[in-house]
């Protein structure tokens, strides 16, 4: 209201002002014109003096009110006629020279002017004029201001009261609104729809902050939503967590737990390793000792600080048993540090830390860690000095009580054998029959003497079961046909069965266990009674069954019949001519094999012993009966020497080796066996060391002398366990050692296969350098 | 066919005399014999045997050294051991000694002139 008052005040004076001067400037105008009228029209008469025309002339002053004075001066500027509208006033007694124009002031406008004809001053002019037509318009000007100033502000308070309903209220509403939500939190409250549909500015506000209200709205309903979510997540989490945290506790509390047991298995593991008698030796990779426990310490004479760095084989294994130097290479303790199998030796020697030595069994075995990875080997040993000194003392014992008993044997048994043939010259009946027992008793105490030996070295384990594939019907033949004479006279007949099996196993041995069973059956059967032989194939052995119809066994001593001098009737063993050890023998037979022998009883009469012996694996078999013989001679396929012999074992070794698809070339002799080697460089040599001509020995050391054949992989099959010096002069390229009586068929091809993988690998990477 | 000669090595005497009455009586064979392996060696060197039955275990010079002085001398006559070791290994051992047979002790004085001529292939 204020701003359009002052606004049309302002406004007002401007006009007033412009009306002022306007007014003013006509009123100046209307003199100027006025006296330039009467001055025209005078100029006559003042030039002629003419009082009267010049005072009707100036009377036209009358004209205009406001003019209340005029007078026109001579030209020496001394009043002439003057002219008085109203009261007379005073003039100016001398009209100013050269005063043309106007004098404004005192409320009045004076003007001057000089009054000429054609050219020359004839006289003066002077014009008074009060300004009351000024003020009347003025004041005029004021009344029309007042009522327009009256009128606008009327205007503006109707047109403001009206805007302000249509803009103020809206917005003092949309104030309001905006203050609830914002005290209130209350985004539900909308601007209300009065102005809605409008579609001026302040509708468009209105909309668009009800939109904005809407928008918090659902902003803030889905934040509450959200909310709520990640609330119950939250507590979800939680209590997830809360869990996860007693189960850990109960984790921590096992681990703890675990830790303690594993402290307590650690200090057990600790206290086992320092009181175990054997030596035992941890060994890095680098083939250095890592470890010593105390029996280690002591046996080697050295502590872990006198080790000094070296392998485990530059400390104790330097020198073979005669003293001579043992390279590194040689030794197999270093392979197995390579990552090979584990080794067990037997008989080999280590060196103490003063420079003695002692003989020592030991194992090496490969360590390996959680994920598999070898990092290592654990060598456990044993001193083998007592141990060996009393197998020496026994074996040599055995032996010579063996010989000593012999040798007086003989002499008895030959002049017994003489006088009881009657080569001698004839001796009296009862003389005859004392000579026939003193002979029949004398071979006795020789079975006797023969069994103990070989009961003694079969449990000793020095028996070479000389294995390889029998035919079951052959040694039940050779049995039964070394039996059939005793049968015949005793008037008992031998039953057997066809024996379709092929086995695994020594067949001396075999036949020796079947000739004692069948020749006990028949010593025990009274006479016209049968010997039943029979046998059954299962998955992987073979059993022999020998049944007869005598006396039978009581059923307490089934079992212990196997054992030594354990016989049923202790004057059987006179009566019977029996060691009593013939059982015995067959369970140590069986075992070796890795079978098993039991009695029981037969119906209606008798007893049944039975045993088992392996089964020939069958690939061994079909290969014999199957593989022709040109079908080996492919190139490029790996080849096998194999020099033995033995041809039965021969035979059985090379079907082996070709069941494994590798060509093979055999020979007996070991001459022959250096000259195929320079034919043709075999990828392995199967060597046995009892050779015809040359000795394995003498083999392996030409073969070392021939570069080419110097690297050839060998693996040594020999009867015996080799010693530790007899083994490095059999060494030649990757050299495995095989003792036949401890070799299964699946030991051979073990061996073949992996010294065939080392000859590829090495192969490999030469072809790769 | 002249009767063979055989030498007997062996450090007992009744050995000796057993096995040389045993292979008179059976075979009708000439039988020289010597005590130890020193005397035999000498002896055999000398008569020159169509065979020597050589005892293994003997003090002083036992089969073994006997066996390979003779064989040293150059002397081709065949050899078989008459031995109480009857272990199989033993037998490998000997053979590769480069003997013809092995005959264990005790033998039987009925069939010992036998089993010789069976390992020397005689008729």
């Amino acid at each position: 209201m204020l701003t359009c008052t002052t606004t049309v005040l302002l406004a007002c004076a401007g006009f007033v002002l412009q009306d002022v001067i306007d007014v003013r400037n006509d009123l100046n105008d209307d003199l100027e014109a006025l006296g330039s009228m009467i001055a025209a029209n005078s100029n006559a008469a003042l030039t002629f003096g003419d009082h009267k025309t010049a005072l009707d002339v100036l009377s036209a002053l009358r004209t205009r009110t406001s003019v209340f004075a005029g007078c026109i001066y001579n030209d020496r500027g001394l009043p002439f006629v003057a002219y008085f509208n109203g009261p007379p006033v005073a003039l100016p007694a001398r009209f100013p020279i050269n005063a043309d124009g106007f004098v404004q002031g005192d409320g009045r406008v004076e003007l001057f002017r000089t009054i000429a004809l054609d050219g020359k001053r004839v006289g003066y002019l002077y014009i008074a004029s009060d300004l009351r037509e000024l003020h009347t318009r003025m004041k005029e000007d004021a009344q029309f201001i007042s009522i327009i100033l009256l009128v606008c502000l009327i205007v503006a308070f109707v047109l403001s009261s009206k805007l302000q309903r249509s803009i103020s209220e809206p917005i003092v509403e949309l104030a309001a609104v905006a203050a609830q939500v914002s005290r209130e939190k209350d985004f539900s409250v909308r601007v209300g729809h009065r102005n809605m549909g409008d579609s001026n500015e302040i509708g468009n506000l209105m909309a668009g902050f009800n939109n904005m209200l809407a928008e918090i709205e659902q902003r803030d309903r889905k934040l509450t939503v959200h909310q709520a979510a990640l609330v119950t997540t939250v507590a979800e989490r939680t209590s997830e967590l809360t869990r996860a945290n007693e189960e850990l506790l109960i984790a921590k509390n096992a681990a703890e737990k675990t830790a303690a047991v594993n402290a307590q298995l650690a200090r057990e593991s600790a206290l086992i390793l320092n009181s175990a008698t054997d030596g035992i030796l941890g060994i890095g990779l680098d083939n250095r000792p890592a470890f010593a426990n105390p029996s280690a310490v002591r046996m080697l004479r050295m502590r872990m600080e006198d080790f000094d760095g070296k392998t485990i084989h530059e400390a104790i294994h330097h020198s073979r048993a005669d003293g001579t130097a043992f390279p590194e290479e040689d030794c197999a303790n270093t392979i197995t540090m390579r990552g090979g199998a584990p080794i067990g030796m037997v008989d080999d020697t280590f060196w103490r830390g003063d420079g003695t030595s002692f003989p020592v069994e030991y194992s090496s075995t490969p360590m390996l860690d959680e994920t598999g990875d070898h990092i290592g080997a654990v060598v456990v040993f044993r001193d083998v000095t007592e141990r060996r000194a009393i197998e020496t003392l026994k074996s040599e014992f055995v032996s010579t009580v063996s010989h000593e008993l012999r040798t007086p044997l003989t002499s008895i048994r030959g002049a017994l054998g003489l006088l009881s043939s009657g080569l001698l010259g004839p001796v009296a009946d009862k003389g005859q029959r004392m000579l026939e027992i003193a002979v029949a008793n004398t071979d006795r105490l020789v079975r006797l003497i023969n069994d103990i030996l070989d009961i003694e070295r079969i449990e000793s384990g020095r028996v070479e079961l000389t294995r390889s594939v029998v035919d079951a019907q052959a040694v039940v033949d050779q049995a039964r046909e070394g039996l059939q004479s005793m049968a015949d006279a005793e008037g008992i007949r031998i039953v057997a069965e066809p024996f379709a099996a092929t086995l695994w196993g020594d067949s001396d041995r075999v036949i020796q266990m079947l000739t004692n069973l069948i020749g006990n059956a028949i010593k025990f059967s009274p006479a016209n009674t049968t010997v039943t032989l029979s046998g059954s194939a299962g998955a992987t052995e073979f059993t022999f069954c020998v049944a007869d119809e005598g006396r039978g066994v009581p059923e307490d001593k089934l079992a212990s019949i196997f054992q030594r001098f354990n016989q049923v009737d202790t004057s059987d063993s006179r009566a019977k001519g029996g060691s009593g050890l013939g059982l015995a023998i067959c369970q140590s037979i069986v075992t070796a094999h890795g079978g098993r022998i039991w009695a029981e009883k037969n119906e209606p009469a008798g007893t049944r012993v039975q045993f088992t012996i392996p089964l020939a694996r069958p690939s061994a078999v079909s290969v014999i009966n199957s593989v022709p013989q040109d079908a080996v001679a492919e190139r490029g396929v790996p080849s096998v020497l194999v020099v033995e012999d033995d041809i039965d074992l021969a035979r059985v070794m090379t079907t082996s080796l070709q069941g494994l698809g590798l060509r093979t070339f055999h020979t007996a002799s070991g001459c022959e066996a250096l000259r195929l080697c320079e034919q043709q460089e075999p990828n392995l040599i199967v060597l046995d060391l009892g050779l015809p001509d040359v000795d394995g020995f003498a083999v392996v050391k030409s073969l070392r002398k021939r570069p080419a054949l110097r690297h050839v992989p060998l693996l040594v099959y020999s009867a015996l366990d080799l010693g530790s010096a007899d083994q490095s002069r059999l060494r030649l390229g990757t050299t495995e050692f095989l003792t036949k009586s401890r070799c299964s068929p699946t030991d051979f091809e073990a061996h073949v296969i992996r010294l065939l993988g080392t000859v590829t690998t090495v192969k490999d990477s030469q072809n790769a350098a | 066919m002249p009767p063979k000669q055989i030498l007997v090595i062996d450090d007992e005497n009744d050995i000796q005399e057993v096995a040389r009455l045993s292979m008179q009586l059976t075979e009708n064979w000439t039988v020289l014999s010597a005590n130890g392996g020193a005397a035999g060696a000498l002896l055999a060197l000398s008569s020159e045997p169509d065979a020597i039955l050589l005892d293994v275990m003997m003090p002083g010079m036992d089969g073994p050294c006997t066996l390979r002085v003779l064989q040293q001398q150059g002397v081709t006559i065949p050899v078989i051991f008459l031995t109480a070791k009857v272990q199989p290994a033993d037998r490998q051992t000997f053979m590769q000694l480069g003997v013809k047979g092995i005959i264990s002790k005790p033998f039987d004085p009925l069939t010992l002139g036998r089993q010789i001529r069976e390992m020397l292939a005689w008729q």
